[in-house]
């Protein structure tokens, strides 16, 4: 076992009375489950399949693991012009809720329609749905460290949504890491009959260096439920982000995700998807500029586990420097799961010599009936393209910021909110931008 | 307006330019004609500034500046302008944003002020109109799933936008049905004017039944054989190229 994985069972014997729920029985239980199922599976190395491009034990040996404190006082934030994430969905109106080192700050007093509660996850851990959505998945999770997440879980919070409900803003939710140490959080989301909901993501660094962001996100979608939900994550230089969505849809539900990566040393954002109705949608996109020895690993497995559904990925990722790119896919069609449609793409664009990119879309197919396909491309700016825009007058910095913006915005496309798109457009352009400065 | 003397160029290390002279004057229209393979569009690469073209011997003048230690930006912002045979797909960026940002880029390297959205739509729909380019593909991505005829005129409307001093059409005739070729060398003959030279680069002496030349050359194995009028343009279409071939 390594450092890192008893630094965390110890965390877990030392505090677990303290840790939120812990008064209830069948959590307890859970808690010790997970433990015991992490500490037997140990932290992901590169012999696992589904890690074979991702080194999370090594990445947190040098890690500072120790729980990360409570703040103390008033934050103080990044300069937007410096770090324009922390400005990002601003111009939109929404419901804000604030994280600092993973521990809710904001009381959650927002106006919310009738119908719409938001709790933190003390308070969440106690709801029927929660357990329900919390305590089915231990079995499943060692491998993929959300059993960790389980034992460790210690703020979120539960958002639910009542039938037919909408949720009248996007809840916007901002982490930021002001101290070293690893956080564990956990959002909890059941969206009922038809309900609808859109969830804002921004994750970046307020004075913290060596830290451990460990998230999951369980969302449990009922029946013509839809959710979107956008993320933007622009952590500290020194920062190691573990994210983790877990989504069941009903029929006819629909998901959309996308996720902007920009930040931490290494990332590593996973997706898993479950449908259990017919006629249920789901898009996980994403577009990623890195540079310097960034690593940044996407990990999707979209399971058709019931008929007429159809699932998309699209992955568009930038590297620069010699940083690392990396995009694992599965599309897995059961054999009931006729009429699926499942489809996956990743392209990269490699800006320097030294950048890698590692892409392995994988169908796995028991049905007959399906449409299925999946795609890479790693390639280069096409210098043709270059010469043609300079041809008309266009320097060559701008010709190339152009066509990166370009290549990118295949997957800003797919984000249904508008503004927030445009937002995401603009962080990618100011990373071009910020980064060009630094390398010039 | 133009001076090319002696021009060399090597395309991968092979001389494929070999010692090109011609003088081209403002108000002018030049025809260069050649067999395949005879170093025309090696020419208006070099000329251009294209990479991999690397001029060996002689010079150009454009407009009293050395043209060859000029990059690529920097003469098209100085009036150059060619019109590719070929031109590139770039996906991903819109024709009205492509042609926005050139056209501000070039304003803003001449030291004019860059317009703004209003004042350049009305500018594009002008310059449009004559070319019969839609709104529609003014919104798709620069060349992606233009055809060969609208390709060409997304080239003489970006000519038309940019003001070019000197234009060079390479083979603007290529992959053009007739009725297409009347619209561009329409388009090209509205943009003669005292001010403009253009070299016209073709194979056939078809374009230059819709876009008369005032000089035609004929350019073979590198080198400038024979120049004459317009009439050496139906001459070489009788007698083809079969004198001046390798």
């Amino acid at each position: 076992m390594t450092d890192a994985a008893r630094n965390f069972i110890e965390t877990y014997e030392r505090e677990r009375a303290a840790l939120p729920g812990a008064g209830l029985a069948w959590l307890a239980a859970c808690r010790a489950d997970a433990l015991k199922a992490f500490a037997e599976a140990g932290l992901p190395h590169r012999r696992l399949e589904d890690w074979r491009y991702t080194d999370l034990a090594r990445a947190l040996e040098k890690a500072t693991l120790s729980p990360a404190p409570q703040p103390q006082g008033a934050v103080a934030l990044p300069d937007a012009a410096a770090r324009p994430s922390i400005a990002a969905f601003h111009g939109i109106d929404r419901h804000v809720a604030v994280f600092v080192n993973g521990r809710l700050q904001s009381d959650l007093a927002l106006e919310l329609p009738h119908g719409v509660t938001l709790v933190p996850l003390a308070e969440a851990l106690g709801e029927p749905w929660v357990r329900q959505l919390v305590e089915t998945k231990v079995a499943t999770q060692a491998g993929n460290v959300i059993a960790l997440n389980t034992a460790l879980m210690r703020d979120g919070l539960g958002l639910h949504v009542a039938r037919g409900v909408k949720l009248d803003k996007p809840l916007h939710l901002i982490f930021l890491a002001t101290d070293d140490g690893a956080s564990h959080v956990r959002v909890l989301v059941r969206l009922e009959e038809g309900a609808e909901a859109t969830i804002f993501e921004t994750h970046v660094d307020a004075g913290a260096r060596s830290y451990f962001v460990d998230q999951v996100t369980d969302v449990s979608l009922a029946e013509g439920a839809t959710l979107a939900h956008v993320k933007i994550q622009d952590e500290g230089a020194e920062a190691i982000h573990l994210a983790s969505l877990t989504a069941v849809l009903g029929a006819a539900a629909k998901l959309s995700s996308f996720s902007l990566t920009l930040g931490a040393k290494l990332s590593r954002s996973q997706s898993f998807v479950t449908f259990k109705g017919e006629g249920g949608e789901a898009h996980v996109n994403g577009a990623t500029a890195l540079a310097g020895s960034q690593h940044g690993d996407h990990f999707c497995m979209m399971d058709h586990a019931v008929p007429q559904c159809a699932s998309s990925t699209l992955f568009k990722t930038v590297l620069d420097g010699a940083s690392t790119g990396v995009f694992q896919g599965n599309v897995m069609v059961r054999p009931d799961a006729q009429k699926a449609d499942g489809r996956q793409m990743s392209n990269a664009l490699l800006l320097s010599r030294d950048a890698s990119m590692n892409a392995k879309p994988e169908l796995e197919i028991y049905a007959d009936d399906v449409q299925c396909a999946h795609g890479s491309t790693i390639g280069e700016l096409n210098r043709d393209a270059i010469f043609f825009l300079r041809a008309r007058g266009i320097d060559e910095h701008t010709a190339r910021q152009l066509l990166i913006s370009a290549f990118l915005d295949e997957s800003f496309e797919t984000v249904p909110h508008e503004a927030a798109r445009e937002d995401l457009r603009a962080l990618a352009a100011g990373w071009f931008e910020r980064h060009q400065e630094k390398t010039s | 307006m133009l001076e090319i003397k002696n021009l060399h160029a090597n395309v991968n290390g092979k001389e494929i330019l070999k010692g090109i002279d011609l003088t081209v004057e403002a108000g002018t229209v030049h025809a260069i004609m050649g067999p395949n393979g005879s170093g025309k569009s090696t020419l208006s690469y070099v000329l251009a500034g294209r990479e991999g073209y690397e001029v060996t011997q002689g010079s150009v003048t454009y407009k009293g500046r050395d043209l060859l230690a000029m990059n690529v930006d920097e003469r098209a912002a100085a009036g150059v302008f060619l019109a590719f045979q070929y031109p590139i797909e770039i996906p991903g960026v819109t024709t009205m944003t492509f042609l926005k940002t050139a056209l501000n880029a070039q304003r803003k390297a001449r030291g004019e002020d860059e317009l703004d959205a209003p004042r350049f739509l009305k500018l594009v729909r002008e310059k449009s109109k004559p070319l019969n380019v839609s709104d529609d593909m003014l919104k798709r991505a620069l060349n992606v799933g233009f055809s060969g005829g609208e390709k060409k005129r997304a080239e003489i409307l970006q000519m038309a936008l940019l003001e070019p001093s000197l234009a060079i059409l390479d083979e603007t005739d290529s992959g053009l049905d007739i009725d297409a070729l009347k619209v561009v060398a329409e388009g090209v003959n509205s943009l003669r004017s005292p001010e403009r030279a253009m070299i016209v680069i073709t194979h056939y002496q078809r374009l230059l039944d819709h876009i008369v030349p005032d000089v035609v050359h004929v350019l073979s194995k590198g080198r400038i054989v024979r120049t004459g009028g317009k009439e050496l343009a139906g001459e070489l279409e009788r007698t083809g190229y079969a004198e001046f071939a390798a």
